[in-house]
């Protein structure tokens, strides 16, 4: 009985999660004949002139992303929290929340537009901060922040709504307490409702962050949009296509794929061992 | 699960902070209103800028709206590219999301049910590597996958997205939690004692109690799916293949905005791009609209079990 | 270990069998080699007459397709656009390299927008025969071919092999307009050297104005290329010389940094909104490719400038030196060696480079093909929309420079990310030189390339 009720499930999980990352292992340790290659491709991958400046952009774009994300998104909460207008609250929890409908290819659309200074909404805004170009507006110095921002604004209503369902679980009696103590709100958001959203912020922040080694369609279609200013192997995974398909070299991109993966993992590890937020145990 | 939740949370509903006096009212209005700008107008100008014509998106304001016409007319052109190439990506969209969508709830909800109530030698091997496998990136596993469904012959074929797609970790996991927290083991139990078999406890018992989780499931698998463009770019290199996202790339390269070659008979105004992104995610909007409390819940219940 | 890119590259899947799963049964075929192929030298596929043929093309080239139609209304053609491979997306190429994978879902006939795809489409990958189909044994007539324009057809030839046909050729010039010109009192220039004087002239006495565009990423092609700067020395099939830092090169660089920080050459893509906004009815002159006439000129989404104005001067000489050019694209046709419908196919391709209805009456640029080349300039002229005669296109045909080759990866890609930015953020090409040479060299290694 058990076992015709998750063999399905097993069968779809070793297709299309344990056995691609066998695969890839062994593909990223085996030469283009088949035979053992060591740790040639990942010297080969790590040594390429692409593969650092990659690691970088998606690096820079994880930090902007990850501060803008926790210090707005807690402030976003904490400020709505403090609404007592309750249509107001919810009419913008629903309005920040919508642009998650839009990700991917979509999202990345809509935001060409928007730093178009001369099609966009955000046109004036853009030439006052001296930008008078779509080009300029996309130059390479500007992407990470670029692609953070275009995460932050689809990603980050959501958690807002979630930081702001914990802030309702904080009993009103401590926050009573804590008023007739004389705390003020600065110092209640301090000592009292941070505190209590740590566990939210670190499950946010593992997710965003695995989520963030993966950019992929965003700098695609910029660099489609940007007649190649924005380069064809922008970020990890982009270098890992073009391995595999443009230089026909699958073990290169297999050794990207398991550098991923190495990363990714580690982090989960780092998430199931640290937050508890995983606990297998019985309820 | 969701219902109780909120109920609880309305019971317990702390006021907040009251920001003390107008100073702090006013900055925290301000912040609001700022985010409510960044938030809101892109998708404000995105609707209107699908009722003018190219040049007028343009020429006019950025908010000066269009006509009916221009809509219609940009809908016209939309459709009418490539002879109706769109709408073979909208069904194609829709024909992978809903295949993966069943097949995840068929394979999962039992998954889940059968995790969180039965004990079967490798249940915790099982759990512990659900939770591992969910926090793999997706993305990561897209070439070794492509390189499977190459061996087996199954690129070009929508099995090679939809079989991926329904692989999905998280969905189990929602199913597990929800299974082993909101169904009573008595009430299994005297179904048990009635002489329901197991699987007649599941369908009489389990199933009727699944749907919140569900259509937990049932949400998150096709918001994912229907955005996917890695996979699905991969697998499916045939225009007539493609979903809506990737179908996305061929627009934007045919738009001499963006593309500086495109200026041809058949390439596609900024107005028309514009109502395709609409377009592209229409579906997963209305579904977004009704179902605040989903997702809530759903990115809750990872952090809430402990 | 250096980059194997072995044709016969198959997966071995060693670890599976450790897994349990012996796909190693079904691992692909070892790419087929020449030895194999048919009598048109490749191996075809099983001909199904009258079936409908699949058409990539970028969205400018779709009049092609109409004008194909409309003269072979029993083909049935099915067109679907795509980037071109422009600016060196190689779109082309990663496509292709997916559909080997899946082993089915070719294109029947490809446009590229790029002049160095057939040195990958002559090979096979992925277990696959090579894309493209060998045009000259059979496929396409000899006196049909032997019509291209002498050295056209070079960049589609490899070991004696034809695997694409040239759309255009597309030589630069010296644009300009000469009422304009007329109105300021200036004369042509007639060396790069003058060319410079005359546009730091027009920043002064006419502000706004300019005489030339260095925003694209063919930039290099327009300015270094004819200037005979080694960035791009082709010298065996996987042997290339780069050097970018020679007095050719210098001297170039110096031209577009003068000419882009002094305001007398625009730091915008022509084919920007931006670009067309601001300098309608304020281009003087604009060194360029042949295409640039229809493209850019008179093209009513464009520049628009009304008949009478635009005339074309031969390619300019740095003082002292023979005049030479440089070559921006000039695009090719491929047929697919996996085509169900050959016959159809060859028609297209013959019928989009030669035919008078599309090449003659529709193109935008100059015929590769000589006898639509001479009747192109003919209708041009006639059409009165010049205020000169065509003929330095015609002297600037055989004046391109050839040190200048076509690696398989794409110049106008390493421009992008490297040059670029800095023409837009107004900082100097000069002392990033260097730079940009490296930036070649390291995609050429990348690429399987020794360089010299």
């Amino acid at each position: 009985m058990g076992l015709a009720f998750v063999g399905p499930y097993v069968v779809l999980m070793l297709a299309f999660g344990i056995i691609p990352a066998v695969y890839a292992v062994a593909l990223a340790f085996s030469r283009a004949d088949g035979g053992f290659a060591g740790l040639d491709n990942f010297v080969r991958v790590i040594t390429d002139f692409r593969f650092l400046p990659a690691v970088q952009h998606v690096a820079v774009y994880l930090v902007l992303w990850l501060v803008m994300l926790t210090v707005l998104v807690v402030v976003l909460a904490l400020v709505l929290h403090a609404v007592t207008t309750r249509w107001v609250s919810r009419a913008l929890r629903l309005l920040y929340y919508l642009p998650g409908a839009l990700a991917g290819a979509s999202a990345v659309l809509l935001w060409l537009f928007v730093l178009n200074p001369d099609a966009g909404p955000a046109g004036p805004l853009l030439k006052a901060m001296g930008f008078e170009t779509f080009a300029q507006t996309i130059q390479p110095g500007n992407l990470s922040l670029v692609f953070a921002v275009i995460a932050f604004w689809t990603g980050a209503g959501q958690w807002v709504i979630v930081m702001y369902g914990a802030l309702n679980n904080i009993p009103t009696e401590v926050m009573e307490a804590a008023r007739i103590d004389g705390a003020n709100p600065v110092q209640i958001a301090l000592r009292i409702q941070l505190p209590l959203l740590r566990k939210w912020i670190a499950y946010m922040a593992v997710l965003a962050l695995a989520a963030g080694t993966q950019l992929f369609v965003e700098p695609t279609l910029l660099s489609q949009a940007s007649t190649g200013v924005v380069p064809n192997d922008y970020s990890v995974n982009q270098l890992a296509y073009q391995y595999a398909f443009n230089l026909s070299d699958f073990n290169g991109a297999a050794a990207i794929a398991v550098l991923l993966l190495v990363v990714s993992v580690a982090l989960s590890a780092v998430f199931v061992l640290r937050g508890g937020l995983f606990d297998t145990e019985e309820p | 699960m969701t219902t109780q939740t909120l109920e609880r949370t309305r019971r317990r509903r702390s006021r907040g902070t009251d920001l003390s006096g107008w100073g702090g009212r006013g900055l925290g209005a301000v912040v609001l209103g700022v985010f409510l700008v960044f938030f809101a107008v892109p998708l404000l100008w995105l609707l209107i800028a699908v009722t003018k014509s190219g040049g007028d998106l343009v020429r006019s304001g950025a908010f000066t709206p269009g006509s009916v016409a221009g809509l219609v007319e940009n809908w016209h052109d939309l459709f009418a590219f490539q002879s109706g190439a769109v709408g073979t990506w909208l069904v194609n969209s829709v024909m992978y999301s809903l295949g993966a969508l069943v097949l995840t709830l068929l394979v999962s909800v039992p998954a889940g049910y059968v995790l969180a109530l039965v004990r079967f030698p490798g249940r915790r091997l099982l759990l512990v590597v659900t939770l591992v496998v969910m926090l793999m990136p997706s993305t990561a596993l897209v070439l070794p996958v492509f390189l499977e469904m190459s061996l087996l012959g199954l690129v070009g074929n929508p099995l090679s997205v939809i079989l991926p797609f329904s692989f999905y970790p998280f969905g189990v996991y929602l199913a597990f939690i929800y299974f082993s927290t909101s169904i009573p083991a008595d009430l299994l139990a005297a179904a048990r004692l009635d002489g329901c078999s197991e699987m007649q406890v599941f369908l009489r018992v389990a199933v009727p109690l699944a749907a919140p989780v569900v259509a937990l499931v049932g949400f998150f698998s096709f918001v994912q799916n229907w955005n996917n463009y890695f996979l699905p770019f991969v697998m499916l290199p045939a225009s007539s293949t493609y979903p809506m996202q990737v179908g996305l790339t061929t627009l934007l390269s045919s738009t001499p905005a963006f593309n500086p070659s495109a200026a041809g008979s058949d390439s596609v105004q900024l107005s028309t791009l514009a109502l395709a992104t609409v377009i592209s995610v229409l579906p997963v909007l209305v579904v977004f609209l009704f179902s605040q409390r989903f997702l809530v819940a759903g990115l809750t219940a990872g952090g809430t079990k402990e | 270990m250096t980059l194997t890119r072995s044709a016969r590259r198959r997966l071995v899947p060693v670890s599976l069998v450790l897994v349990g799963l012996a796909l190693a049964a079904c691992a692909s075929p070892a790419g087929r080699t020449s030895e194999q192929a048919g009598p048109r030298g490749f191996t075809e596929a099983e001909q199904v007459a009258g079936s409908p043929i699949t058409v990539w093309v970028d969205a400018s080239r779709v009049t092609a397709v109409d004008a194909f139609t409309a003269a072979n209304p029993d083909v049935k053609v099915q067109v679907e656009t795509y980037d071109g491979s422009a600016n060196g997306s190689d779109s082309f190429k990663t496509k292709i390299s997916l559909l080997d994978r899946a082993g089915s879902g070719w294109p029947d006939v490809v446009f590229s927008t790029q002049n160095n795809d057939a040195a990958w489409a002559s090979v096979g990958a992925g277990g696959q025969q090579p894309f493209a189909a060998v045009l000259n044994k059979g496929l396409v007539k000899d006196d049909l071919l032997s019509g291209f324009t002498k050295g056209s057809l070079d960049p589609c030839t490899v070991d004696g092999a034809v695997y694409c046909l040239r759309n255009d050729l597309a030589q630069d010039v010296l644009w300009y307009d000469r009422s304009l010109m007329d109105q300021f009192g200036y004369k042509l220039p007639t060396t790069w050297e003058e060319y410079t004087e005359l546009g730091e002239r027009v920043a002064r006495e006419h502000p706004g104005y300019i005489t030339g565009a260095a925003g694209d990423p063919f930039t290099p092609e327009i300015f270094f290329w004819p200037s005979k700067c080694g960035a791009s020395g082709v010298v065996g099939p996987r042997a290339m010389t780069v050097n970018t830092t020679s007095p050719q090169c210098q001297r170039a660089a110096q031209l577009v940094d003068r000419g882009v920080q002094g305001g007398w050459m625009t730091d915008l893509s022509v084919f920007s909104p931006e670009f067309v906004q601001k300098y309608t009815g304020k281009v003087l002159m604009m060194p360029g490719p042949a295409w640039f006439a229809g493209a850019i000129f008179n093209n009513e989404a464009s520049l628009n400038v009304p008949a009478g104005r635009i005339g074309a001067a031969a390619p300019l000489p740095w003082a002292g030196e023979e005049p030479a050019t440089g070559n921006v694209g000039g695009g090719t046709w491929f047929v697919s060696s996996h085509s169900k419908n050959l016959d159809a196919a060859t028609r297209f391709v013959d019928f989009v480079t030669t035919a008078d209805d599309y090449q003659v009456a529709k193109a935008p640029g100059y015929p590769a093909y000589a006898p639509a080349a001479d009747k192109w300039i003919a209708g041009q002229e006639r059409s009165g929309y010049y205020a000169t005669d065509l003929s330095a296109l015609t002297v600037a045909a055989p004046q391109v420079w050839s040190g200048w080759g076509a690696p398989a990866f794409s110049q106008e890609a390493v421009w992008a990310r490297t040059m670029q930015p800095l023409i837009t953020s107004r900082q100097p090409l000069e002392q990033a030189l260097g730079t940009w040479g490296q930036a070649i060299v390291d995609q050429a290694k990348v690429n399987g390339y020794t360089v010299q």
